[in-house]
């Protein structure tokens, strides 16, 4: 690519401010007013983001961010609720579709950007892998989600780095996979995610963290990053989008597609120990919108479960698609757990959707 | 045609925003095409334009969304929709399954049909694809 990039870096500001900067900086680059872009982003105080075609009604507990002071507000991109303490770095990266060197195909694309974050990572000592479809882990732990949007012919891909992270705060915040769990249960769900300070033993000061990851985004694009500010155009477009990105008509969306979000839980018992199926089903759309597995079986690779959950994730809850997912995924990943076949996996998944009987527990 | 192992039916326009267009005198029918939806992946959201609502050739006139991403469709041609496939917006993974069927998207009734010329015939939408997969390639 070759080429020198705007990096910008925005501080911490308010979850409107942030979402109307996203909407601001990719209209500017739209009409080739400012170079390709590389921002970082820093949220005060905390909020909750909602995907941009997520319900907030369905994604977020809003007495307990209400009670709390955390913000809510929408993306212009893709992908679920998502927590963000003030801790946390964001960064996002602006460039036309037909970038030479960067992919048309998105998965493709996902890979390269999420690589190039990989690069940055690796400066500071972590060693971390893109996990398909679109996030970045350690160890089988996720670190990082991605995802993006497009305006004409330029994308914005974004994504979370979890750098010290608030994970009671996300699990009240959030509507999850897993209310009303045992506490074992939770601690297993919070076995998913890892931030910087548990992978290295304490936290590189925010400007070490900020280097690496552009010196990676660089390395990884081959470009030349340039420190620099937004522009007066800018400046003046974001006071007037923060009208919009601050009202509730933006927040709680004008064409919410019909949706849903049944929590579901299951349990299937196997010679190799029972298995627990947490899920939060989309019946309007047919589709598990993330699942959550436990169970006192062993699998090997350790890591398998979690991998099969991120498979899972989206895909649909018809039975045969099911079967078909989590076959294909066994296979792929040559899992092994003693006593417990990949059908039994479907059976609680069946239960756990509603498909096999009606032992489901529907909270 | 199959181009690439992308089914390109020969009755049909094409854009370069990879949608597919069926003129029926005045009116059309509109969807993505077969390596639209490959490329897009398993599309979790779909949000369309409402019946009446009028558009002009390259407008937003509805978004998609898959793994994560969200990408705008783009009106092929200026027109009015006189109907939205309600069904698909419920059910979106039906254009990846039926691109050319179930999977329409809308139909309009065209504002200015002088815009089809700007379209492309099969033949020439499979080297379009064409040139786009070796580009592909190329970036390795």
């Amino acid at each position: 690519m070759g080429t020198n990039w705007r990096l910008l870096d925005t501080g911490s500001i308010s979850a409107a401010h942030n979402m109307a900067l996203d909407q601001v900086i990719l209209n500017a680059r739209s009409s080739n007013r400012v170079p390709n872009t590389v921002r970082f982003l820093q949220f005060s105080p905390h909020c909750v983001l909602v995907g941009y075609h997520q319900s907030v009604e369905l994604e977020v507990e809003e007495n307990y961010c209400r009670e709390h002071g955390i913000e809510i507000n929408r993306r212009i991109t893709g992908g679920g609720n998502l927590y963000w303490d003030e801790s946390q770095l964001g960064w996002e990266i602006y460039a036309p579709k037909n970038t030479p060197g960067i992919p048309r195909r998105l998965e493709d694309m996902y890979r390269l950007m999420c690589e190039s974050v990989v690069a940055g990572l690796d400066r500071l000592g972590v060693k971390a892998s893109f996990r398909p479809t679109n996030d970045i882990e350690v160890g089988g732990r996720k670190i990082s989600g991605t995802g993006g949007t497009e305006m004409g012919d330029i994308f914005l891909y974004q994504g979370t780095l979890l750098t010290d992270f608030d994970v009671d705060t996300m699990l009240n915040a959030l509507k999850l996979p897993i209310k009303k769990l045992e506490d074992k249960q939770v601690d297993s769900f919070k076995q998913r995610v890892i931030c910087l300070k548990e992978v290295l033993g304490c936290l590189p000061p925010m400007k070490e963290i900020k280097a690496a990851l552009a010196a990676g985004i660089s390395e990884v694009l081959g470009i030349t990053l340039e420190p620099g500010g937004l522009t007066e155009a800018e400046q003046t477009a974001l006071e007037r989008e923060l009208i919009r990105f601050r009202s509730e008509d933006w927040i709680r969306g004008m064409r919410i597609i019909p949706q849903a979000n049944d929590l579901r839980v299951a349990e299937y018992k196997t010679r190799g120990g029972l298995i627990r199926v947490s899920l939060r089903l989309d019946r309007n759309r047919q589709c598990i919108k993330s699942a959550f597995i436990t169970g006192d079986f062993f699998a090997y690779p350790a890591r398998s479960i979690m991998d099969l959950e991120a498979a899972l994730k989206n895909s649909s809850c018809q039975p045969d698609d099911i079967l078909k997912t989590v076959r294909q995924f066994f296979i792929n990943h040559k899992v092994n757990i003693p006593g417990v076949e990949a059908d039994d996996f479907c059976q609680a998944l069946y239960l756990a959707s509603g498909k096999a009987g009606d032992s489901s527990v529907d909270l | 045609m199959i181009v690439q192992k992308y089914a390109i039916p020969e009755d049909l326009f094409y854009d370069t925003h990879d949608f597919w267009i069926k003129v029926n005198g005045e009116e059309a029918v509109v969807g993505l095409t077969d390596y639209g939806q490959s490329n897009t992946g398993d599309i979790l959201y779909l949000e369309l334009s409402r019946g009446g609502e009028e558009f002009k050739q390259g407008d937003r006139f509805g978004s998609i969304e898959s793994g994560k991403w969200v990408g705008n469709l783009t009106a092929p041609l200026s027109g009015v929709v006189l109907e939205c496939n309600h069904e698909v917006a419920s059910h979106p993974r039906k254009v990846n399954a039926d691109a050319y069927g179930e999977g329409w998207l809308y139909r309009i009734k065209l504002s200015n049909p002088d815009e089809l010329k700007s379209l492309m015939a099969a033949q020439e939408y499979g080297a379009w694809i064409a040139e786009q997969e070796n580009s592909e390639e190329e970036i390795g």
